[in-house]
């Protein structure tokens, strides 16, 4: 059983669980940059929730069924059609052998999700089969889709689940996210939480530019690498704050003014250019008892949620 | 053992803890992450961090674990006796940021190679990227800050100099640190039974090397 790629879209790989546990060693982490959107998605077709899946950035892939399978799709609004026939977001789909899905540009948000049931065949490299595009890890050959690839997928027929309405998390171009104070926050990189920034045109897995005002931070270039993660909005001398995301690099050395709470990393992967962003300020325990707040609504329908979020 | 560390909370599930050198916080580290009850255990030049698992663990009780193994006596880095010898092609479309560094710095070129393969080094951390290697004991007379503006690209094999220490990025990458050259070393293979040859603590000296003049 396999699916070939017609049109590769614009940034399209195979992603999964993170590889974690290896930050000491300067492996990022890698993954899905949504984790809720690729749950929801393997959740449709029937699988564990981070089995290897489909991400595309910006614009959707054109891929040919080799064999009958289901599909769904999640995360950034698309059109998309199979055999020219209008797909939904939110709801598994079956598609026959030869069926074309096709998806165009995410109307709104940076990525879509396209989960098939039995999940993807992916390379298994450093403990993860994430595609880490710097290294060429995991996924296939490391690498982005080109058209002509196979790539071969479980065996398994899905029940035709829909999301339920309350479980489509919306998709916007403005977003809030709870942020933490980082360690070098000073008083006036904590500017950072009063005022509204852009997302810049550098948007991508390994981080996201925000344009606004500048920022006073005072490191001179000398502050020793420390350990920076996902979510952690750092600040170069010139001033210009940076998100950095899943596949940014372990260590860093330009002041940590921020650390974007675990309750709201995964909407790092929606934000596009041009979106807008407001960082709401929390201490370390309001903003976990906000993630076990999260995870206490997703349970019903993602009962492993706090293994992906 | 007194305490003698104190931690910082970087976020909702990171805490860091500062201390005073690379081997330090090296040998902290590994302590840290033979306990286990972290997701990462993260080192950097002076600090630790480490990563818990909000979900199950609040913030102050994972400030009493941490608290706990830090009480703990804490085994020094282990010597190593391994010399590595790194080839590097200075200079040029190699080092792009050479001559401007040699300029801050007043020393012409030859200058500059000869003091940076006369010395003997030790690798402080690992990190960045897969195999991004941090040296440490760079002569005082090369002391420059980092870029103030990252490149985005840095081509893999660069050897890069900031901040008292020389950097050899394994990866192609975005970077800040200045280009003085290029090795042919492979610092991070994948496929390899090893993938990470450069360990921290290993000690090295590097030799200056005719490049291809790309």
């Amino acid at each position: 059983m396999s699916i070939t790629v017609l049109k590769p879209g614009l940034q399209t790989t195979i992603q999964s669980r993170p590889r974690d546990g290896l930050r000491h060693l300067g492996v990022p982490a890698s993954g899905a940059a949504d984790p809720l959107s690729m749950a929801l998605a393997n959740r449709l077709v029937g699988n564990d929730l981070d089995v290897p899946l489909l991400e595309a950035a910006l614009l959707g892939p054109t891929l040919r069924f080799d064999a009958d399978s289901s599909f769904a799709l999640v995360g950034a609004p698309v059109a998309a059609r199979l055999n020219g026939r209008a797909v939904a977001l939110h709801e598994a789909v079956s598609a026959r052998r030869g069926d074309v899905l096709e998806t165009a540009a995410t109307e709104q948000g940076a990525r879509l999700y396209i989960a098939f049931a039995g999940g993807l065949h992916a390379d298994v490299v450093l403990g993860s089969p994430a595609t880490y595009l710097p290294a060429s890890l995991g996924g296939l050959e490391g690498r982005a889709l080109e058209a002509g690839d196979v790539i071969a997928t479980g065996a398994r027929s899905a029940k035709p689940l829909r999301t339920p309405r309350e479980f489509r998390p919306a998709i916007s171009g403005a977003w809030a996210l709870r942020a933490c104070p980082g360690p070098e926050c000073d008083g006036a990189a904590a500017d950072l939480f009063d005022v509204n920034w852009t997302v810049g045109q550098r948007a991508d897995r390994m981080g996201l530019q925000l344009e606004g005002p500048t920022l006073a931070v005072s490191s001179g270039g000398r502050m020793p690498s420390a350990a920076v993660f996902p979510g952690t909005v750092q600040c170069p001398e010139n001033g210009s704050p940076f998100v950095l995301s899943v596949d940014a690099g372990t260590v860093g050395g330009y002041p940590r003014i921020a650390q974007i709470a675990r309750v709201d990393r995964h909407l790092l992967g929606q934000l596009r250019p041009g979106d807008h962003v407001r960082f709401l300020e929390r201490d370390s325990q309001a903003a976990i008892d906000e993630l076990r707040q999260m995870h206490d609504y997703w349970r019903e329908w993602l009962p492993d949620i706090d293994a992906v979020i | 053992m007194e305490l003698k560390y104190a931690h910082v909370r970087c976020g909702d599930d990171l805490l860091a803890v500062a201390v005073d050198d690379p081997p330090a916080a090296q040998a902290l580290a590994a302590h840290l992450r033979s306990r286990g009850g972290w997701l990462e255990v993260v080192p950097g030049i002076e600090s630790v961090t480490v990563r818990f698992d909000a979900a199950t663990l609040d913030i102050e009780a994972a400030e009493q674990r941490l608290t706990t193994a830090l009480s703990h006596d804490i085994a020094p880095l282990p010597e190593s006796e391994k010399y590595l010898e790194i080839p590097v092609v200075y200079g040029g479309d190699n080092g792009p940021d050479l001559d401007d560094v040699c300029e801050r710095l007043g020393l012409s070129v030859d200058e500059f190679v000869a003091i940076h393969c006369a010395s003997e080094y030790r690798v402080d951390m690992v990190g960045f990227t897969p195999g991004f290697v941090f040296v440490g004991g760079l002569d005082e007379r090369l002391n420059v800050p980092r870029r103030e503006e990252p490149r985005q690209k840095v081509a893999a094999g660069s050897v890069a100099i900031a901040g008292g220490r020389t950097g050899m990025y394994a990866l192609s990458s975005p970077g800040g640190w200045n280009l003085i050259g290029r090795t042919s070393f492979t610092l991070f293979d994948a496929e390899a039974s090893n993938p990470f040859p450069i360990q921290p603590g290993m000690r090295i000296r590097y030799r200056t090397v005719e490049g291809s003049g790309t």
